[in-house]
């Protein structure tokens, strides 16, 4: 599909140091997963991603990494106008080819499709964004493991419970895994593969103040 | 803003900086495991940091303060260059003082100073692999990774207990961090290792020869291996610091004269600087070189 240039927005407006400051977030919240952080270095997003997920898009993807969108977005003329465009990486159909997967969070995809990496490399493994309708840290789930000193809360809104209990069971398989992200307009979290889920018993509610 | 000019922030171009974060993130996701990334030229030696600049050109932004050691010191050639690399590439502020710093690109220690969160340390590592020494093919290490086999080690350190009657490693003392991978601390003391265990700042290691990242996010459980007779333990000295008194630092033995005198002195310039501000005092504060310390 060809870059359709009336889609096309504007990227960074200070591309080194922005791009370098998304990274200190994705670093924060990769390194204390369920911590919430916000960024704003853009004005706008293409429709259909939220600023967080077109934030992470541009600091961290390029042609060297392969990116798989959830049909919505693989739909959207203007995600993959101004990905093509901004960030100049491939697009691949199948979900286990990917480097980063960009789904919503109704269209997630079985982590099973995913590349989790081999024994000897595990960090060939596909990371993935998932654009989520709220991101809190209300106690849903109980997060445990490395960058978390004792417990830590997150509550995720809108996600399969097949999804939940795939991503809980997947930490038997470490040192294979998959890491997320999870993108709310411009709030952003992430949990790796070390991180220990423990579901807890309220649901996640969309309506909830603190959702973004 | 930088004041260097022709050459980009902080001196990497920002794919290879792209490149470099998503092995760092990779690293930090997988605490411990080596991360292999395509090592950039940088204008020194290998040997000489090349690796912790990579990670640090590629972390550090205009609002960060840099502190960069060697051997504990800030003012050794090493420290000295990669620290005006930085403010010359970068245009950061530096410091020399430990809490001050947000980053700390260091070689072969931890400061005394305990590390706070939102801290970064960025170790310099010559040889990643802890397990090199054993098995020099890359293909097998993988494996022994992979399947957790890590008894080679455990025998190693079991020679030591058999010749010497103690474990006799005393610096890059092999550690498993968060109950699974084995990792090489860096040449680091095995006086800094206890440091490393739930550690509320990052730890991100830079191997740039081997072209290696890997990292310890904070809190994560770092453990040094031992034996149920032989338990870990750390260096300690009879003899306090001569220019600040401190009797719990890492010290370093410095020759005074050809007659065989010496001193021991703290190896963190910062710690002992700060400690001697405070009022404290050692065995040698009337000689003249504990003086020229504490004039600067």
């Amino acid at each position: 599909m060809p870059v359709s240039s009336h889609e096309l927005i504007a990227g960074f407006a200070e591309p080194v140091a922005a791009s370098q400051q998304v990274f200190r977030a994705a670093l924060k919240v990769m390194s204390e997963p369920g911590t919430l952080v916000e960024t704003d270095y853009v004005e706008q997003a293409p429709k259909g991603l939220d600023l967080s997920t077109w934030q992470l898009a541009l600091s961290l993807l390029d042609p060297d990494t392969r990116v798989w969108l959830s049909p919505t977005l693989a739909a959207n003329d203007a995600v993959i106008s101004n990905l093509r465009f901004h960030c100049q990486c491939p697009l691949v159909d199948a979900p286990k080819e990917a480097d980063f997967a960009i789904a919503l969070h109704n269209e997630l995809p079985d982590l099973a499709e995913l590349n989790w990496g081999t024994a000897e490399y595990p960090d060939r493994s596909t990371t993935l964004l998932v654009q989520v309708p709220g991101l809190n840290s209300a106690p849903f789930w109980t997060l445990s493991g490395p960058g978390i000193e004792q417990t830590r809360t997150l509550s995720i809104a809108g996600l399969p419970e097949t999804f939940c209990a795939d991503l809980i069971k997947s930490r038997q398989r470490f040192p294979l895994g998959i890491d997320i992200f999870w993108c709310c307009g411009n709030r952003l979290t992430a949990l790796p593969r070390t991180t220990a889920i423990k579901a807890g018993m309220t649901e996640p509610s969309q309506n909830d103040k603190e959702t973004c | 803003m930088s004041t260097a000019t022709g050459y980009n922030f902080a001196y990497l171009d920002e794919q290879s900086k792209r490149m470099i974060r998503r092995a760092i993130l990779k690293g930090v996701a997988i605490p411990g495991y080596q991360v292999p990334f395509g090592g950039r030229e940088m204008p020194l030696p290998h040997g000489w940091g090349t690796g912790g600049m990579q990670v640090t050109a590629s972390v550090i932004g205009e609002a960060d303060k840099l502190k960069v050691i060697d051997q504990g010191a800030d003012d050794t050639t090493n420290a000295v260059s990669i620290r005006r690399f930085f403010a010359h590439t970068a245009g950061v502020e530096t410091t020399e003082q430990t809490a001050e710093a947000t980053l700390i690109q260091t070689r072969h220690r931890i400061p005394e100073r305990p590390l706070k969160a939102n801290q970064i340390l960025i170790y310099q590592v010559p040889i990643p692999e802890p397990l090199r020494f054993i098995e020099p093919r890359e293909s097998e290490t993988r494996k022994m990774h992979a399947l957790s086999e890590y008894g080679a080690m455990q025998v190693k350190l079991y020679e030591d207990v058999a010749r010497f009657g103690h474990i006799a490693t005393s610096y890059d003392y092999p550690v498993m961090v968060n109950n699974r991978y084995m990792m090489d601390p860096s040449p680091i003391p095995k006086f800094d290792n206890p440091k490393m265990s739930m550690m509320p700042a990052l730890q991100l290691f830079g191997a740039g020869f081997e072209k290696r990242i890997y990292a310890v996010p904070p809190f994560t459980r770092v453990e040094s291996l031992d034996f149920d007779d032989h338990p870990f333990e750390v260096q300690s000295w009879e003899e306090a610091c001569a220019i600040c008194g401190s009797d719990h630092s890492f010290l370093d033995e410095v020759i005074t004269d050809d007659n065989g005198s010496k001193m021991f002195v703290c190896s963190d310039t910062d710690y002992c600087g700060d400690r001697v501000a405070q009022g404290f005092v050692g065995s040698a504060a009337d000689l003249p070189i504990a003086e020229m310390e504490t004039e600067q």
